[in-house]
């Protein structure tokens, strides 16, 4: 037992910082949900308008799950617990989600919700961690690698909360109006079970011991996997590949994009799927008629500026969830740098005949095609759905024209963390994510916590431009663009003078 | 300008580490040049100045007498360099890593030359090329930065320490394959901490300790520096008749066996009297340059206490 306790401790103490992020931060967002919840929908008329529209819209239960009825905590519960779950299957060790669950039942209570329904939904979060715990230890004994695992793991996560979205789109009439029967396909779903909870309504403990016996059964074959196989190796044998480059393959700029277009397809899959629902949103709001006022306050209050119609208010907040996706894709591309350098394959471009100013431009111009693909996806993808939707031909030029507002915002980051690739390279990885975070906080979500005019302004989202409505303000941008440029141009003049930084 | 390595006086400091204290060194056309040193002395900065990957702080640093940092791009399509800690792209295969080396350096316009020198190499090596970086040994990761560096022609090979990691069978691979560049008329720099292997590839050597060159030279003028070792069995002999061989120091006899050391150029004083001694067992072995490190870097060796 000794041995396990010096195991474990070690692991702790690896993952300890890391650990402490997650739990608080998945604390954090159960308690920002639960008080944004009772600020934006304080009334139950408000909480029950909004369920009424999301049962109409299989596109929304099959993200966020099923609603039973519409008192604050269900709400909350119906609002958050399949982000929280999948948040959970991130984390690994069975510590980690009994502490994610404590995170979670503390985050509702200080967030004003009944006592019973937090711990139950607690439970429930740390219980599809667990399952998905299990789920990885099964990946990592057929996989090779940690990568081909954790790929392995992340396809399964995704594969359960989809099938448990099918399930949940395909859901029944319930007693009331208000409640949904989860059809058959969410019982095959970990993150369903947990979801059956019912926490704040039933408080259900009985669907979590599917979850536990599925981990248990998990645990079980890993140890009799782990019998039969040798340390290193694994149940499935790893395939060959080329032996010769394609032809293709003869620039840094292609060295580049081989390594990047798996990334850019998956944020430009997001990008695409965030299009599809503002299209589709759209016009279901339109058809919802616009009185419902407390619905487009809260969306208004994700806007800046004024707009015109229902259809395009959906389709800018939207499109602000497109921005952030399209900064990140660009961060991503510029940490891409920093990675090929601590690894020490930059050496070996840098050491061929490749200017480093040149090898630098290379990452920023993936960058910058990587961003536009993110808003291509979400403007075309918008835009069909919209018509699908019947929305009418506006839709393809409002879609359009919000993805294209987008830009600014996503080059400035692609600007700033190029930067800080140059002057701070240690920083380049967490500085690059962390200001991402805070300017998605401070810019998108600080008008719904309240934060006030000055803080919110320091994000680059709050100076998008909403393309839409008489008096749009453009300065935003075209400032945003100006000072990209300039940082750019900064950046690769001292990318130059800049020797190489393997530490 | 016959030199195509030239550095006087090179200093790189990283924060309060003096990582090159001066170094000099210099390496002439054509030669196999050996850069010896223990870890943490400094060759791989050096190395690192000379590809232009990072700046010197103090002193000069030519490589074909252009500037390693400015003309970067022009010196690299000579160079062809290989890291003793060899990276590899986790998801491009060993194959698709030497190719993309290879068309960065323009070493691929001769098609059909390029892939025969290519399957060569890659025979010669035993080089799996389809495997993905991420699952190559140290041993494979080394072998394929070596078969990328010598599937192109290049007038400068930069080696540091580009035998760690492969067997012994592997080792005399590349022993060949440095002879064959070198008749091409090619310059090598060639670091390494393995004495047996620049003993038998280098022409010259350069001594590196805490960032200085504390001995540089052929190594037949470095080793008679040193001292030849000789030994037999100690049968029957006293110690007044092993005082009386000429000009052997450090006496010791132990296991059955007489042992000292003699000055090379002072051997054939020693021989007619060992002859009169009647030995049994003789060995006499060269001065190798194990003992010519040993003095660098043994124990209270002053640096550059020698140079």
């Amino acid at each position: 037992m000794n041995t396990v306790g010096i195991l474990l401790r070690q692991r702790l103490r690896r993952d300890r910082w890391q650990l402490a992020a997650w739990v608080l931060g998945v604390g954090l967002l159960a308690l920002f949900a639960a008080a944004a919840i009772a600020q934006t929908f304080g009334n139950d008329a408000d909480r029950a308008q909004i369920l009424a529209l999301a049962i109409a819209t299989p596109a929304i239960l099959m993200l966020r799950g099923l609603p039973e009825g519409s008192p604050v905590g269900a709400f909350t519960y119906f609002s958050v617990f399949a982000f929280l779950a999948l948040l959970a299957t991130l984390i690994h060790g069975a510590i980690a989600n009994i502490l994610m669950a404590l995170a979670v039942t503390v985050g509702f209570i200080i967030g004003k919700l009944d006592a019973g329904g937090s711990l139950c939904a607690g439970v429930a979060v740390g219980a599809v961690g667990l399952s998905f715990l299990g789920v990885g230890l099964v990946a990592a004994q057929f996989m090779r690698t940690s990568r081909g695992a954790n790929g392995t793991a992340a396809a399964l996560v995704v594969a359960a909360y989809i099938v448990r979205g099918i399930g949940d789109a395909a859901s029944t009439a319930g007693s009331d109006p208000l409640h949904r029967v989860a059809g058959w396909p969410s019982w095959l779903s970990p993150i369903g079970w947990g979801q059956q909870t019912g926490a704040f309504v039933r408080n259900n403990y009985a669907p979590l011991a599917i979850n536990v016996s599925f981990a248990a059964a998990c645990a079980a074959a890993v140890f009799a996997l782990q019998a039969r196989r040798d340390t290193g190796a694994s149940m499935l044998p790893v395939r060959a590949g080329r032996a010769d480059a394609r032809a293709s393959l003869r620039t840094s700029l292609a060295l580049g994009w081989r390594l990047q277009w798996p990334s850019i397809a998956g944020w430009s899959a997001a990008g695409a799927a965030t299009g599809l629902l503002a299209g589709s949103l759209a016009n279901i709001l339109q058809a919802a008629g616009g009185g419902n006022t407390s619905l487009l306050n809260a969306v208004r209050s994700i806007v800046p500026g004024t707009t015109q119609t229902p259809t395009q208010l959906i389709i800018a907040a939207m499109f602000s969830v497109v921005g952030v996706l399209a900064a990140a894709c660009a961060t991503q591309a510029v940490i891409r740098l920093r990675q090929e350098e601590v690894r020490g394959t930059a050496e070996a471009v840098l050491a061929a005949p490749v200017h480093r100013v040149r090898w630098f431009a290379d990452y920023l111009v993936l960058g910058l095609v990587a961003v536009v693909l993110v808003l291509l996806a979400a403007g075309v993808a918008s835009a069909a759905s919209g018509l699908a939707a019947g929305a009418g031909g506006t839709v393809v030029g409002d879609s359009f024209a919000a993805a294209a507002a987008q830009l600014p915002a996503a080059l400035v980051y692609l600007a700033v963390v190029s930067l800080l690739f140059v002057l701070v390279p240690e920083a380049t990885v967490a500085a690059g994510w962390g200001l991402l975070v805070l300017g998605m906080i401070l810019g998108i979500y600080g008008g719904m916590v309240g934060l006030p005019q000055w803080a919110r302004n320091i994000s680059p989202f709050q100076h998008t431009p909403v393309p839409f409505g008489v008096n749009t303000q453009w300065a935003g941008g075209i400032w945003m663009l100006v000072i990209a440029a300039v940082v750019v141009a900064a950046a690769t003049l001292l990318m130059g003078r800049r020797p190489l930084h393997s530490g | 300008m016959n030199d195509v390595i030239e550095t006087r006086g090179l200093v790189k400091r990283f924060g309060t580490v003096t990582a090159l204290d001066g170094l000099d060194l210099v390496v002439a056309a054509g030669q196999i040049h050996g850069f010896l040193g223990p870890n943490g002395a400094g060759k791989s900065t050096t190395i690192r100045i000379l590809l232009g990957l990072a700046r010197g702080d103090a002193g000069t640093a030519t490589v074909f007498g252009a500037h390693p940092w400015t003309d970067a791009v022009a010196l690299h399509r000579r160079i062809a360099y290989v890291p003793g800690d060899v990276s590899l792209w986790p998801n491009l295969t060993g194959g698709e890593a030497i190719d993309l080396v290879s068309r960065l350096r323009g070493g691929t316009a001769d098609k059909p030359g390029y892939a025969a020198r290519k399957a060569r190499l890659m025979e010669a090596f035993e080089l799996d090329p389809a495997k993905k970086g991420r699952t190559y040994s140290k041993g494979n990761r080394q072998k394929v930065a070596l078969v990328a560096a010598f599937a192109t022609e290049a007038q400068l090979y930069i080696l540091d320490e580009p035998t760690s990691g492969l067997d012994p069978l592997m080792g005399a691979v590349f022993e060949q394959e440095i002879g064959r560049v070198a008749a091409a008329g090619a310059t090598v720099l060639l670091s390494s901490h393995i004495l047996s292997e620049v003993e038998q590839l280098c022409g010259k050597v350069s001594i590196i300790r805490a960032g200085q060159c504390v001995e540089t030279g052929t190594l037949d003028s470095l080793r008679h520096l040193t001292r030849t070792e000789v030994s037999f069995a100690a049968d029957g002999l006293g110690p007044a008749q092993l005082a009386a061989i000429p000009a052997a120091h450090d006496v010791s006899v132990s296991g059955g066996r007489v042992r000292f050391t003699a000055d090379s150029d002072q051997l054939n004083a020693v021989l007619p009297v060992l002859a009169t001694l009647n030995v049994a067992g003789l060995t006499i072995n060269p001065p190798s340059l194990e003992e010519l490190f040993l003095r660098h870097y043994g124990d209270g060796a002053a640096p550059g206490g020698a140079s």
